[in-house]
């Protein structure tokens, strides 16, 4: 997987990723004399930025933080690389002051704890060399203002017994449209279905793929639905049920993008 | 980000200092979409007290400083310690010995040595259409808002460089449509002293980083300096208007924002929120330190009222010379005017679990910064209840 985003900082580096959903502050939220991350409200509490490529939303608190990463260089213990996916004023004074490779404009909630990356931040670019993209479509067939949804048997490979809606790999360089058609008839058997819409891709992080996610909404006007040895059970729902559903990441979103 | 000749000369050429100065100031240009520098008529740094700068600070502070020179003038933020009192109030040694490192690296630069929260009341009070690249968020939102002067919400090392250069990354607050009007509010409740604190608590947290445009209320300077702090302290707010009274409130376009209504019950709601602690041992004051005036006012209360706890009051060396004796009738009566420091950046925790204040922005910051419970209500209505 390459990731891409805007140079803040130039400079290269590698290193294990050391990734946080949430916001940190350096003042007061990383002890400046090891690196650790002190803040018990941090989901990296107790890790080390040391040597780490560290990603992050953003960072808050007080614009004094900016020196903590000067103070972290100092004593050898700064990240290798910050990623971001928002540069605001701490970090990016502080990797001004620190020297520190610096990216912003990254998705960093597809990176994860552990990743092995080669940040070139020169050119505004993530490498993730054991993390491997694979695109998917993702359909939702509409029929009298529902929806219909599938739940997943566990014969398949990914995200068994979650709700979805009707998906599948591409294959090649196949149309991503192509595909859709086909993955409908298989998995439901109807083939009277029409294009409403296509929106734009998504991606969601899923063990070591991320999936690039093609939304698509057809319309679905008659026909029964007969499941094949991919899905257990269907029903046909409120598109405002779908966040109450136990579903695969991004369900709703995906939905979402079809909608103009 | 456009640099001019003169500019990309200085960041190729200049000194160390100066080098550093440059790109930071160009990494925040391209950062925040920024066209090209602008040059500013003055500065305000923050980051002067152990407490906020880190042992980090103080190091990269010590060494910039060695070919460091501010450009324009420059005041720089409260210390930690009032250095005539420190010994008399159990300050460690080593405290004092970084504070002293820290006040030299600032003397190298050329910083005048204010320490002071309210450079806008001493004397450093820049005008309406000044460019300036101020640091220190209740100072930042007073020089938009009170002054018309145009400054972002700096961070320290930001408007450290920014005064080494002389100029400032052409964004935000400094672009007239982003002074705008993003909120209104229909005050309909009476406003005086501390309750403005407890507006500012109450607005911050309500509008982020907008602009709150405020209707049916009128302000002394110094109720609408404890608003300011409040509000940019809750909120990540850098400029508001007050229908009448701040320069700016006609060009604000507020006229099409649906108002909000502010009442009684948001007002104490604020209090409440920030009401931690019950019988407080200590009552602070100056946070931003107390002016000239503020300081005669609260002479004249200490001498109808006795409270039991002390009273710590922090203000500015030039507001204490200029109220002098205000400041020792306040410490005839056993309470103690520091200058050179204010409420949160002091070691109050040396002298008080419990803090009772009328600061919104003590009140956010006594906490963290102090480890403090907080008491927060109306000076007079400390003194009744705690003599």
């Amino acid at each position: 997987m390459i990731l891409t985003g805007r140079r803040i900082v130039a400079g290269r580096a590698e290193g294990s990723v050391l990734a946080s959903g949430r916001p940190l502050s350096l003042l007061g939220g990383v002890d400046s004399a090891t690196g650790e991350v002190r803040d018990p409200e941090s989901p990296i509490c107790g890790e080390s930025v040391a040597g780490r490529v560290l990603a992050l939303p953003h960072a808050k608190g007080s614009t004094v933080g900016s020196y903590v990463l000067y103070g972290l260089r100092k004593r050898e213990v700064a990240p290798a690389a910050i990623v971001v996916r928002r540069a605001e004023t701490i970090l990016a004074v502080g990797a001004v002051l620190a020297g520190v490779p610096m990216v912003d404009g990254v998705p960093t909630d597809l990176l994860r704890t552990g990743d092995r990356a080669v940040v070139d931040a020169t050119r505004g670019a993530i490498e993730v060399p054991l993390v491997h993209e694979r695109p998917v479509v993702s359909c939702f067939l509409e029929r009298e203002g529902r929806i219909l949804v599938v739940r997943r048997s566990e014969k398949v490979g990914s995200y068994q017994g979650k709700w979805s809606g009707i998906s599948g790999f591409l294959e090649g360089s196949e149309d991503p449209e192509d595909r859709a058609f086909r993955e409908i008839e298989e998995e439901t058997g109807l083939t009277e279905v029409s294009r409403i819409a296509r929106g734009p891709a998504l991606l969601s992080r899923g063990g070591d793929t991320v999936y690039r996610i093609n939304p698509f909404r057809f319309h679905a006007p008659r026909g029964d639905v007969r499941l094949d040895w991919e899905n257990v059970e269907y029903r046909w729902v409120n598109p405002s049920e779908l966040a109450t559903l136990d579903g695969v990441p991004k369900l709703v979103a995906v939905y979402q993008a079809t909608i103009p | 980000m456009h640099l001019t000749r003169d500019e990309e000369r200085l960041l190729a050429d200049g000194t160390p200092a100066e080098q550093l100065s440059m790109k930071i100031l160009a990494t925040l240009g391209d950062v925040y979409g920024a066209d090209r520098l602008i040059p500013i008529t003055g500065a305000h740094i923050s980051g002067a007290s152990p407490k906020t700068l880190g042992d980090a600070g103080v190091e990269f502070l010590e060494g910039f400083a060695t070919t460091a020179r501010v450009r324009v003038r420059t005041t720089v933020n409260p210390t930690g310690m009032d250095p005539d009192r420190w010994r008399d109030f159990g300050v460690p040694e080593a405290a004092i010995r970084t504070q002293e490192r820290i006040v030299a690296a600032y003397a190298a630069m050329g910083v005048e040595p204010t320490f002071s929260c309210t450079p806008y009341q001493i004397g450093h009070r820049p005008k309406r259409g000044e460019h300036i690249a101020w640091a220190e968020s209740s100072a930042v939102v007073f020089a938009n808002a009170v002054l018309g002067a145009r400054t972002n919400r700096e961070g320290g090392p930001s408007a450290l460089a920014a005064a080494v250069v002389g100029r400032t990354p052409n964004f935000g607050l400094h672009l007239e449509e982003n002074r705008k009007a993003t909120h209104a509010f229909d005050v309909r409740v009476p406003m005086r002293g501390y309750r403005w604190s407890l507006l500012g608590l109450h607005l911050g947290e309500l509008v982020g980083d907008g602009v709150p445009y405020l209707r049916g209320c009128n302000a002394t300077e110094d109720e609408i300096k404890a608003f300011g702090a409040a509000l940019a302290s809750a909120g990540a707010v850098g400029m508001f208007h007050v229908e009448g009274l701040t320069p700016e409130w006609r060009e604000a376009r507020a006229d099409g924002l649906p108002a909000r209504t502010v009442t009684e019950a948001d007002l104490l709601a604020a209090r409440d929120r920030y009401t931690t602690g019950t019988e407080p041992e200590a009552i602070g004051l100056g946070s931003p330190q107390l002016s000239a005036d503020e300081l005669r006012a609260v002479a004249d209360l200490l001498e109808k009222h006795r409270p039991r706890p002390r009273v710590f009051a922090f203000t500015s060396r030039a507001a204490r010379a200029e109220a002098v004796d205000a400041a020792r009738r306040i410490e005839a009566l056993g309470h103690v005017v520091f200058v050179d420091t204010c409420l949160e950046v002091s070691p109050m925790e040396l002298w008080a679990s419990t803090t009772a204040t009328p600061s919104g922005k003590g009140a956010i910051y006594l906490p963290t910064l102090c480890g403090q419970r907080v008491v927060l209500d109306d000076l007079q209505e400390l003194l009744r209840r705690f003599s």
